[in-house]
This record gives C-alpha cells, sequence and structure tokens, in this order.
C-alpha cells in the first residue's frame, strides 16, 4: 500500500512526458494555436508541425537543415533567409534570439495554407513581439513554408561628404579653484505633462526642448505624492526619451508606474536633469510617410519610414513617438526598437502602438529617433 | 508631587545644557538687507535650515571629535579648517562643547546669479573647554561670523567661516 | 597671561605668563588645538602654522585655576582671486544679464576683509566693452552689465594690484528670426534647405541647432529634425505628391513652401 501512491506519480509523470514529446506534434488536423518552443517532427503531416519545423530549427540555429527543408517554390537564397533571422550590421536582431511564439491558422487548404505568428524575441532591450505570416505548401504528403524574397538593404559603395559637427566637452585643465570652472549647465525645460492611468499603472508623460545652444543630456524624474505629501515611488524616465538633445531639439517622455493607480495621488513633483555632454549632430534621420493605420491584427499603430540621410550606420535605431489630442496635449508616448539597422542612405519601416482608448483622441504626433551606434560607442 | 515634577524638570534641563552637541540651535535670518538680489522666500528657509544644521554638525564634532558631522554641511575651506580642527582635538585631547547656541543672522549679500551668500552672524553660547572629558573653563560668549554660503544640488553649504571682533 | 589683542595670519605671536612654576598651556582656534607645558613667567612663542586660519583664538592656562586670554587673527594680504562669472553662455542684447563677483583670499584662503579695490574688465575681441573700479565690502566686490549686441566670446578680467582672474562668457545669438526655407525635387525626393539663419539682430544662430522641416502630402507626413550646419539646414523629404513643406527651430516658425506632384 505503502508504494501504491509514489508509483502512481511516477507512471502519470512518464505519461506527461510522452505526450509532451510526441502528443502535440502529432495531433494533426487540428486548426488551433500553436505556441512555446518550437519541437521538431520527423515529417510534417500539418501546416503547424511545418511551421514548427521551420522554427524549431531556427531557435537551435540549425540553418542547414531549416533551410533545405524550405518548399522549392522559395525565392531567397541561403544567405538573406539566415540574415532575415539573424540579423546583420549590428543591428538588434543580431543580439537577440527566438524565445517562443503562438501561432495560428488564417486560412488552409489541402495543399497550402496561411499561417500568422507571434514570434517572442529576447533582445538587450527587453522581449520584443514580432508578427509575421508564413504561407505554407504541401509537397509530397509534407508541409513547407514557402519563403518569400526578402528586401535586405545594401548600398553601394560611395564616398558621402559630411559637413561634420560635434561638440566636445573640455572640464579645464587649470587649478580646481572655486568659481575657475564656470561652464553652466545646459538649459532645459519641461514644455507639458499630463499624468494618465493606463491598464498597467499610472503613466506620466510630456515633452522637454533644450533651449540652449549646446547638447544636453536630459533625464527627467517624476515622483509621485499622497495626500499626506508622502512619496508614493519615483521612477525615471530610462529609455523612454531622446537621452542627448541637441540646441533647440524637442524629446517626449514617459515615466511608468506600475501597478500605481492615480487615485491615490495628490501630486507629481517633477524634476529634469541635465549635464554638458560631448555630442555629434550626426547621424540625421529622417521619418518619412508617417501614418496613423491600423494593422493586420486590427492595432491603431502610427507607422512610416526611417531614413538615414548621413554617411554613418545606426545599428539600432529607437523611434519615440507623442501623441496630441486637439488642444495639443499629449496624450500618449509610445516607443519601439527597430530590429534592423539602417544603413547610410537607406531606409527601414517602423511602427508604434496607439492605445486603443486612445486612438481616437490622436488628433497630431511627433516623431523622434534615438540612435544607437556601434562605431560611436 | 509637583516637588518631584520640578526636581525631574531641573535634572532633565541640567543634563540637556551639559551636552553641547544635543542643545538646541536657535537661529534667526533676516535677509531684508541683501543686495544686489533679493533673497527669494524659498531660498531663505532653507538657508536658514542649512545654516542652523551647520552649527549642529560644528557643535557635534567639536564635542565628538568626528568628522563625520561635517559631511554635507560644509566645502571648501570652512570644511578644511574644521576638520584641522576635529584632527587637532583628537591628537591633544581636548573639545568644545557649543551649549545654547543663539544666531542672529543677517544676509548682505546674495549675488545677481545667486550663486554665492554673505551672512553676518552675531552668535552667543556657552562655550565649554574640556582636556580629556575635565572641564578646564567656561565662559558666555559673542562671537561675530563672517560666512559664506553656496548652493549644491539639492542644500546650501558653508564654504567660508570666519570670526571677526566686529562687522 | 598677556595675549596681543590681533594678529596676522601666518605671523609669529608672543604670549607673556605671570607668577612661577609649572602650567598647562592651551591654544584652540579654528583649525589648531595645541597643549603644552610652559613655565610661568616666561613666554610662549605661537607657531606661524598655528596661526593660519583668520578668526577668534582661545589661550588657556591652567595650574590650581584656569585663566584665559582671547584675540583675533585676520587676513593677510591679498593672495589671489576668486572669481565667479555667469552665466558662461548667453543671448546678446539683454540687460544685466553677466554678473561678476570677486572675493579676495589670502595665500591661507582666509578672506580679506579690508577694503581693496577691484578692477573689472570686459574685452570683446580686443575692444574694451565695460570697466569698473569696485571697492570690497565684506570681502566682496561685483558688477553686472548687458550682453553686448553681436555674438562671440565675451572675455572678463578681474584685478585686484598685480593679481587678477579671467573668464569667458559666450554671447549668443537669440532665437531664429524670418526662417526661409527653398526646395527643389531631386531623383531622391525634394531637397529642402533653408536660407542662412539669423536671429532678429542678425547674429547667425550657432551651428547645430535643430531646424525641423515637415512635408505633407497625401500619402502622409514626413519629418526631418537637422541640425545647422554652416549657417543653414538641408533635408531631403519623401514626397510623391503635391506637397507643402514647412519649417520650424524652436518657437521660431518660417515659411511654407508647395512643391507640385512628382513628375
Amino acid at each position: 500500500m505503502k508504494f501504491t501512491l509514489p508509483i502512481i506519480l511516477v507512471a502519470v509523470t512518464a505519461g506527461l512526458m510522452t505526450l509532451a514529446l510526441f502528443g502535440a506534434g502529432h495531433s494533426s488536423g487540428t486548426v488551433g494555436i500553436a505556441a512555446g518552443s518550437a519541437v521538431f517532427s520527423t515529417k510534417a503531416s500539418t501546416p503547424e508541425q511545418g511551421l514548427n519545423n521551420l522554427l524549431a530549427d531556427v531557435q537551435r540555429r540549425n540553418w542547414d537543415r531549416a533551410y533545405s527543408a524550405l518548399s522549392t517554390t522559395s525565392a531567397g537564397d541561403r544567405q538573406s533567409f539566415i540574415q532575415d533571422w539573424t540579423g546583420s550590421d549590428g543591428s538588434l536582431r543580431s543580439f537577440s534570439s527566438l524565445e517562443g511564439f503562438q501561432a495560428r491558422p488564417l486560412h488552409a487548404t489541402n495543399d497550402d495554407a496561411q499561417m500568422r505568428v507571434r514570434l517572442h524575441w529576447t533582445t538587450p532591450v527587453g522581449p520584443i513581439e514580432d508578427v509575421r505570416d508564413f504561407h505554407l505548401i504541401r509537397e509530397g504528403g509534407t508541409w513547407k513554408v514557402a519563403w518569400p524574397k526578402m528586401q535586405i538593404s545594401s548600398v553601394p559603395a560611395q564616398i558621402i561628404p559630411v559637413t561634420y559637427l560635434r561638440w566636445d566637452l573640455v572640464s579645464g585643465s587649470g587649478s580646481d579653484e572655486w568659481g575657475s570652472k564656470n561652464v553652466d549647465a545646459p538649459h532645459v525645460r519641461i514644455i507639458s505633462m499630463n499624468a494618465v492611468d493606463s491598464a498597467e499603472g499610472a503613466v506620466v508623460m510630456g515633452e522637454v526642448v533644450n533651449e540652449d545652444t549646446i547638447p544636453a543630456f536630459v533625464n527627467v524624474n517624476a515622483a509621485l505624492v499622497d495626500g499626506a505629501g508622502k512619496a508614493i515611488d519615483d521612477e525615471s524616465s530610462f529609455d523612454k526619451i531622446d537621452h542627448v538633445l541637441l540646441p533647440k531639439q524637442v524629446t517626449p517622455y514617459r515615466i511608468d508606474f506600475p501597478n500605481i493607480n492615480l487615485k491615490n495621488v495628490k501630486n507629481v513633483r517633477m524634476d529634469v536633469k541635465a549635464t554638458l555632454v560631448p555630442a555629434s549632430a550626426d547621424p540625421v534621420i529622417g521619418v518619412m510617410n508617417q501614418k496613423v493605420v491600423s494593422d493586420v491584427q486590427g492595432k491603431s499603430i502610427l507607422q512610416g519610414d526611417l531614413m538615414n540621410e548621413s554617411g554613418q550606420t545606426v545599428n539600432i535605431p529607437h523611434v519615440i513617438a507623442s501623441f496630441y489630442d486637439n488642444n495639443g496635449k499629449v496624450i500618449w508616448v509610445s516607443d519601439g526598437y527597430v530590429n534592423r539597422a539602417l544603413l547610410p542612405q537607406s531606409g527601414q519601416p517602423f511602427a508604434v502602438e496607439i492605445p486603443k482608448s486612445l486612438a481616437g483622441k490622436v488628433q497630431s504626433f511627433h516623431v523622434v529617433v534615438n540612435q544607437y551606434s556601434l562605431v560611436r560607442s | 508631587m509637583s516637588r518631584m515634577a520640578t526636581i525631574f524638570a531641573l535634572l532633565l534641563a541640567s543634563s540637556l545644557s551639559s551636552y553641547g552637541a544635543d542643545s538646541p540651535v536657535r537661529v534667526q535670518l533676516d535677509s531684508t538687507k541683501a543686495i544686489p538680489r533679493s533673497v527669494e522666500s524659498l531660498t531663505e528657509q532653507v538657508i536658514l535650515r542649512d545654516y542652523r544644521f551647520a552649527w549642529t554638525s560644528i557643535a557635534q564634532a567639536l564635542e565628538f571629535n568626528t568628522l563625520d558631522p561635517l559631511e554635507g554641511a560644509f566645502t571648501g575651506e570652512s570644511k578644511q579648517a574644521l576638520s584641522q580642527s576635529v584632527t587637532s582635538q583628537q591628537r591633544t585631547g581636548l573639545s568644545q562643547r557649543y551649549v545654547d547656541q543663539n544666531h542672529k543672522v543677517q544676509a548682505v549679500f546674495y549675488a545677481p546669479e545667486g550663486d554665492v551668500i554673505e551672512l553676518h552672524d552675531t552668535a552667543e553660547y556657552q562655550l565649554q573647554i574640556l582636556d580629556s572629558g575635565k572641564l578646564i573653563h567656561e565662559e558666555h560668549v559673542v562671537v561675530h561670523y563672517i560666512v559664506l554660503m553656496t548652493p549644491a544640488a539639492d542644500r546650501w553649504m558653508v564654504r567660508h567661516l570666519q570670526a571677526v571682533p566686529q562687522f | 597671561m598677556h595675549a596681543p589683542a590681533s594678529a596676522i595670519a601666518g605671523e609669529e605671536v608672543t604670549i607673556s605668563t605671570n607668577g612661577s612654576g609649572k602650567a598647562t598651556f592651551y591654544l584652540l582656534g579654528p583649525g589648531v588645538s595645541r597643549k603644552s607645558d610652559v613655565s610661568l613667567g616666561s613666554e610662549v612663542q605661537l607657531k606661524a602654522q598655528d596661526l593660519q586660519n583668520a578668526g577668534e583664538y582661545f589661550a588657556f592656562l591652567c595650574s590650581d585655576t584656569c585663566r584665559s586670554s582671547s584675540f583675533y587673527v585676520t587676513a593677510a594680504k591679498p593672495a589671489s582671486l576668486t572669481f565667479l562669472v555667469h552665466p558662461s553662455r548667453v543671448p546678446v542684447g539683454q540687460g544685466d544679464a553677466v554678473s561678476g563677483v570677486a572675493l579676495p583670499f589670502d595665500q591661507f584662503r582666509n578672506l580679506v576683509l579690508t577694503p581693496e579695490t577691484v578692477n573689472f574688465h570686459l574685452l570683446e575681441g580686443t575692444a574694451s566693452v565695460f570697466s569698473r573700479s569696485s571697492q570690497t565690502r565684506d570681502g566682496i566686490a561685483w558688477f553686472r552689465t548687458a550682453s553686448q549686441k553681436s555674438a562671440g566670446t565675451l572675455q572678463v578680467d578681474a584685478s585686484l594690484g598685480d593679481l587678477s582672474a579671467r573668464r569667458a562668457v559666450q554671447q549668443v545669438a537669440s532665437d531664429p528670426c524670418n526662417l526661409r526655407i527653398k526646395g527643389e525635387r531631386t531623383k531622391a525626393g525634394i531637397l529642402v534647405q533653408t536660407e542662412p539663419v539669423r536671429d532678429c539682430a542678425g547674429n547667425p544662430v550657432p551651428d547645430g541647432t535643430i531646424v525641423s522641416f515637415t512635408a505633407t502630402d497625401g500619402n502622409g507626413r514626413s519629418t526631418v529634425d537637422a541640425p545647422i550646419k554652416q549657417g543653414v539646414a538641408r533635408a531631403q523629404l519623401e514626397a510623391p505628391g503635391a506637397t507643402v513643406i514647412s519649417v520650424a527651430s524652436g518657437v521660431a516658425m518660417g515659411n511654407e513652401l508647395r512643391i507640385g506632384a512628382q513628375p
């Protein structure tokens, strides 16, 4: 009797493990949502298994098997296929790895299927979700992904003349005497502030301008204060701001207070800190074709194209957008990292999300681009 | 019962007055005559707070011969001189108590850009000098101090503290 | 015990004592604490390094009882000039915008409280634009003046005898004024650039100042934040349709440009 319970537990555990290993891969005919890390099946008898196999190989970086298992109708070459998954030019994708996915069919016939996949990436800037559609074809009884021809940015060899402009910070080599180092900190000003409740907590946002004639490194801090004058929490804008502001430049900022409701907040104490910083006026990045549209999932997004107008590669572009209502008040600040590097004189699409509840109120927007370049750092 | 309370109150007062560092520091600040810039009300409050704190720190540092209280309230020459006083007293075994401090402070100069303020402080206190904890001298003194304070990130700091015969 | 009423910082002082027998001598002052055995009736020499800090010093002589005396040490002659000048950058043509405060200190960093004459002198290039002599009061001399009309470095000097201190103030242009742009279609889109950007007094706005170009056509909106380089800002905009281009820098708005659709 005393061995009955352990035997049952071992048997149930073994059964669950077997089910986990083979059950998911063999659920033929299921048209549902596949999720989690991919497990390879020897033969893909369903579109889900075909997609699963590809993503399993991508996760393991088994490029030979992944590429050879693509449909014969695939258009891209092996190099562009690999580059599409691994990134290049020091882009964010090249520092990311595919952690998991969720797939759901859009439509399926006997011989072809369309699957929509949410790809979950781990990246140095936090988890990023990517939505992508895959076309699968049944070839000889096996479902395979038909890989489309990818547009990989390439830049012809060229000379781009740049009028170089930068500011260096000289701390002074003289004595450390009182008053001898009279370089004032840059003058920056918070030009707008708005506090709202969101699904994740309280959000304080707005815009800051550098009113000075020199670049400034800017950080905005906010403290939420209750009715008794006691600080509830204080946070900084962290990466939801363009930290280096050139003269007269404006940046949005957003400060998140997770799990805090504004009904408990009596006052918000704002503090903007600006310090002198060496900076360069390049690269200049244009933000083209900005439009608020609905994406394939029905979400409101601001999309457009970034255009690198300089001769320097921007490895990780970061887009920050402020959205205004019809009174010109900032009602939301969104940001997003672009997976691909922005090569000189070339473009990359971007999109940032607008919360559903605010989409109808957005009258205009302002986009700034923060850039991280390996050469500079 | 009331006699007991009186005795207790006297004992309490006596124990308080024998420890300069615990003794209250009273500071009155008049900034109406400051030139060329008038002192903002909030600045006046902060200076009052920080100058009082500075004297509390001096009393602690020189009574217990420790440098820790000098952090935060002093900078420049005043910090250097007070640190020298403490290390020098540590060597000789001397200490000082500033009991019942009363400071009447007048702001006489406040820089156009607000980066320095000069104060005239007429300070009265009971000065006790101790050698290895033994009281060797005690007297009521009135000292005139010329004080320079400069703003730091979140406070005003005493940069210069110089006693003079008169203003 | 007899101590002098006052002394100069960094100079030796002699204190005479009366009586006979042994006693303990104490000296307490700013930055100094001294204890030594002395013979009553002899003189106590206070070394120069014991009296470097200006302020009040207390001397005690203890045998059976303690006797005390106090004296003041005053600053020596000025040996350095602390000079606070603000701001380090200032828009041109602003009243009372530049100020300086000078404080003379002796070689031991004591504030010199005796009245001293400080000369303030402001130069634009080699041209003198301001000069004033001011006497220190309680150790402080100061001046205040307007920024000049043209952008450039303002050299600010303070001198006291053979001591001097020099600071620099950058006089910078004010906000852009009459911002004007021109543009044309190229193969890559629309090349748009400003005319030389100047403030209302005609000073060139500093290079690096951001100018925002916005192009609006049927396809959406394109923006470029471009820095002024060598006096002008330029940007490449993508807008194939009939386009309206506007420009702004800080609070200053410029003209609008209408460019027809790509042929």
